[in-house]
């Protein structure tokens, strides 16, 4: 177990240094100059050497890589050149923001959908089983941008009791507005619910279906018992990998969502520095969301372990 | 009763179909052009679906996005498909070295999320459609590989292949003329599934503003320009809101349908 944890985290130490590599890539040695860019098109010649040497952009690709990476292990992550201040104390305080969001998130739709998977799997083609899984297919294949605007025209249009934007100001609490919280939330809810009830209600059938709970039914267990205690644990396994690999939709929602209902989150933050061209935000951003993809990777393999005596091994 | 089923099966691919023949063509005004004299008109008798606040007509609109939409998802999910399978067929037949690094490469492209990896590189090769589908491609590619690789590890081990191994088969020939035929259900399969993907996160890129320009009409830039009349005139974002749910969900759909008419057809051949 233990050399297998190393294996992964060494891993994911590889991935991320792929990844910065890849961020570092794509934003330097793709076509388009990024002095250019930043300046527009009417920009002189010298203009845009100035900035080149401001920015460091004169320097040889490896030697920039490498003060890049120095400086970002050191929390120096460049000023934003599009809010003229420092992006790492900005990056922190709407990572915060976005954390709090998808925390709630998963805190609201794992548990739920796993008691909606299990429904689904014991009422299997009834009524409830037949409405649980065309609501999956609904919210799994709308956008969440579709979702989120017809909740906000039904609750804060035509219904007025929900702020139709979650505006927070620099240094305040999402939480202590959590009336503002409550449509972002539902949207992505929505989604992850959709996805990880019916992965949850498919192996649950599986496993209802194995000689193992079968053994169990006829030791004369109850049937409640027999769900929960024996075949829940073993349908868990392919639902907790699923949180794993969901944990990519949820900061890509997070992205629509942000930009949705005006959340300071880091996937505004993203979408921001993408319109005024901010190339350190972005980087940063991308890094550390890449960062947190990989680790929720790896925090869902754990959990995988810890749930199989197999992989435990 | 199975007809019923076809036929129900049928209607979405066969409604698409018409309407990307006709969209363009049953459109009752521009959909470009400015129109001062009828600005955030409600849906009426004149405007269906109404205008927005250039006076455009919301419904003339949304049809004329229709052959836009479908082509760019097709060709996202075809690029994706036409990087992946080969990827997944190499890795899945060679093993060993290749296969460790063919599938390290792509874990590499899987560890962004989806949507903020094809942001990315549009932002970066600069906003036009084609390098919405070389990022949507690029998305893709590992998750199409994974899938074919997987089956493709399957099929290498069984006695055909082992037997045009031995005939002295060149590899090209193995793969194109063994693997790829019992797979092509599969690679069908999967490139529906991408299909409904790919509408998903065009939409979404749209939404974002990212890759399209106006005045294209484009739902998602619709949604996203409408957004600001959502108090006054809701009909600018409900109606291409609509746009997008109905083809996504009929995506979807007609995917999943076709994965169990596949599981089924490759349950009754064993």
């Amino acid at each position: 177990m233990a050399a297998l944890l190393l294996r992964r985290i060494l891993l994911l130490a590889l991935i991320l240094l792929a990844v910065s590599l890849l961020t570092f890539g794509i934003v330097n040695i793709l076509p388009g100059n990024v002095a250019h860019a930043l300046l527009g098109e009417t920009a002189t010649a010298a203009e845009v050497r100035a900035l080149e040497q401001r920015l460091g952009l004169d320097l040889p690709l490896a030697e920039r890589y490498l003060a890049w990476i120095a400086a970002m292990a050191r929390g120096d992550f460049g000023t934003s050149l599009a809010f003229h201040v420092p992006v790492a104390p900005l990056l922190l305080a709407r990572l915060q923001n976005s954390v709090i969001l998808a925390l709630l998130v998963l805190a609201i739709a794992v548990p739920l959908a796993l008691a909606l998977g299990v429904t689904g799997a014991v009422m299997q083609g009834r009524l409830v089983d037949r409405l649980l899984s065309g609501f999956a297919v609904l919210a799994f294949a709308l956008p969440e941008f579709v979702i989120g605007l017809v909740l906000i025209l039904a609750f804060s249009i035509w219904l007025p009791i929900l702020p139709g934007s979650s505006l927070i100001g620099p240094g305040e609490n999402p939480l202590a507005r959590p009336e503002a919280l409550v449509l972002p939330v539902l949207v992505l809810t929505l989604h992850q619910l959709a996805h990880l009830s019916q992965v949850t209600r498919t192996s649950m059938i599986e496993v209802l279906d194995s000689n193992y709970v079968r053994t169990a039914e006829l030791k004369g267990l109850s049937r409640w018992s027999v769900i929960v205690k024996h075949a829940l644990r073993n349908a868990l396994l392919p639902a907790v990998a699923e949180i794993g690999m969901n944990f990519g939709y949820v900061l890509g929602g997070l992205v629509v969502v942000e930009t949705l209902f005006s959340y300071a989150g880091i996937g505004q933050l993203m979408v921001m520095s993408v319109s005024h061209r901010d190339v350190p935000t972005l980087q940063a951003t991308v890094l550390v969301v890449a960062a947190a993809y990989g680790v929720g990777n790896l925090l869902a393999d754990l959990a995988s372990m810890l749930l199989s005596p197999r992989l435990r091994g | 009763m199975r007809r019923h089923l076809m036929l129900r099966g049928g209607a979405f691919p066969l409604g698409v179909l018409l309407l990307l023949i006709l969209a363009p063509s049953i459109a009752p005004h521009s959909p470009t052009d400015f129109n001062p004299a009828s600005i955030l008109q409600e849906p009426g008798a004149d405007f269906l679906f109404g205008t927005d606040e250039y006076g455009r007509d919301v419904l003339s609109r949304i049809l004329h996005g229709v052959r836009p939409t479908l082509f760019l998802a097709l060709a996202c999910a075809g690029l994706g498909v036409a990087l992946g399978a080969p990827t997944g067929l190499l890795a899945g037949y060679a093993g060993g070295r290749v296969d460790e690094a063919l599938m390290r490469a792509m874990d590499v492209l899987m560890s962004f999320p989806a949507l903020i990896l094809a942001m990315l590189i549009v932002v970066m090769l600069g906003p036009n459609t084609i390098n919405v589908i070389v990022a949507i491609g690029v998305v893709f590619w590992p998750r199409s590989a994974r899938l074919i690789r997987s089956v493709t590890q399957d099929l290498a081990r069984r006695e055909f292949v082992d037997a045009a191994r031995a005939r002295g088969e060149p590899v090209l020939s193995i793969l194109l003329r063994e693997i790829l035929p019992n797979i092509a259900g599969i690679v069908i399969v999967d490139f529906t599934l991408r299909v409904a993907a790919a509408i998903l996160l065009t939409a979404s890129l749209s939404y974002l503003g990212i890759g399209v320009k106006p005045p294209t009409p484009a739902w998602g830039l619709m949604v996203k320009e409408g957004q600001q009349f959502l108090q006054i005139a809701p009909w600018l974002v409900i109606f291409p809101c609509l746009a997008i749910g109905i083809v996504s969900v009929g995506t979807v759909l007609t995917g999943d349908r076709l994965r169990r008419a596949a599981a089924l057809a490759e349950g009754r051949a064993r």
